[in-house]
């Protein structure tokens, strides 16, 4: 004949049995999986960098109040001269291997009727096919620039201008 | 006591599983955010201000209308920045808004 105070440990044991058991459930679970919709994180970080890029080709030399080196490019379509400090700001790395980071460089300004048009400014070795999966990244510039399409005398003088870099890794 | 100890750890085991669903959370919040596209906005907006319109070719109200279209087209967002001069110093009401993010500001020129 079992007592009562042996029937009451024995459903103790049985109802922490149980609940240790969903308590190993949920640790297992607890691991998050990394799914192609998570790539967003990477994207966060391929942004940083175009983002820091921009910015400091948008620095003048010594913070002088002369034009910065994307004015000046934008200003003079210097494609070369884009590629190449881009190119070497976003994939220099500390020791000697170089990151694999590809763009693809565009102007976008508004025509004196008001649309907006797009430029290509320069792009990496690799071409856009567009299936790559690219983030974007801005800049805006105020340029001293007469715009091609636009030939009349009050198109001079200073415009703003959106300089917009597609990036990504291959 | 059985039960006390196994009730603990059950929730310990529930913060854990919690902790993970947090920082995805953080990280999506922080990557949805269009940081890089207010401040560049608000960069262009105050070097917009600091131009003049009486001088030829200093187009202002161009370079303003021009930042308007610009983000509008190619950012997807409203901005809009009215320009106040009171005596010395010049005060703007940076309104910014992507339909998901707005972002008001009034800067007061040093």
């Amino acid at each position: 004949m079992v007592n009562t105070g042996g029937q009451l440990y024995t459903i103790e044991g049985i109802a922490a049995g149980l609940i240790l058991l969903v308590t190993a459930f949920i640790v297992v679970n607890s691991t998050s999986v990394y799914t192609p919709g998570d790539s967003h994180l990477n994207d966060m970080q391929l942004e940083v960098i175009g983002t820091d890029a921009l910015v400091m080709m948008d620095i003048a030399p010594n913070s002088t109040a002369a034009k910065s080196p994307l004015q000046t490019i934008v200003e003079t379509d210097d494609s070369p001269a884009f590629t190449t400090l881009f190119r070497d700001i976003a994939n220099f790395k500390t020791g000697s291997l170089r990151d694999d980071i590809q763009f693809l460089a565009t102007v976008n300004y508004v025509r004196p009727d008001g649309t907006i048009n797009s430029t290509p400014l320069s792009s990496s070795s690799r071409s856009f096919t567009g299936t790559e999966h690219a983030v974007r990244v801005t800049k805006w510039v105020l340029v001293e620039k007469k715009f091609p399409d636009c030939s009349a005398l009050s198109c001079q003088g200073k415009h703003a201008a959106l300089v917009e870099v597609l990036l990504w890794r291959d | 006591m059985g039960f006390i100890v196994s009730f603990s750890l059950f929730f310990l085991a529930v913060v854990i599983n919690q902790s993970t669903v947090v920082g995805q959370t953080t990280a999506e919040a922080v990557s949805e955010f269009p940081k890089n596209d207010i401040r560049g906005v608000r960069d262009i907006v105050i070097k917009s201000a600091l131009l003049d319109d009486n001088d030829p070719f200093k187009n202002k109200t161009t370079v303003q209308n021009e930042i308007r279209t610009l983000s509008l087209g190619r950012q997807n967002s409203m901005v809009d920045f009215p320009q106040v001069p009171v005596g010395e110093f010049t005060y703007i009401n940076i309104h910014y808004n992507n339909g998901v993010v707005e972002y008001n500001e009034l800067w007061t020129s040093p």
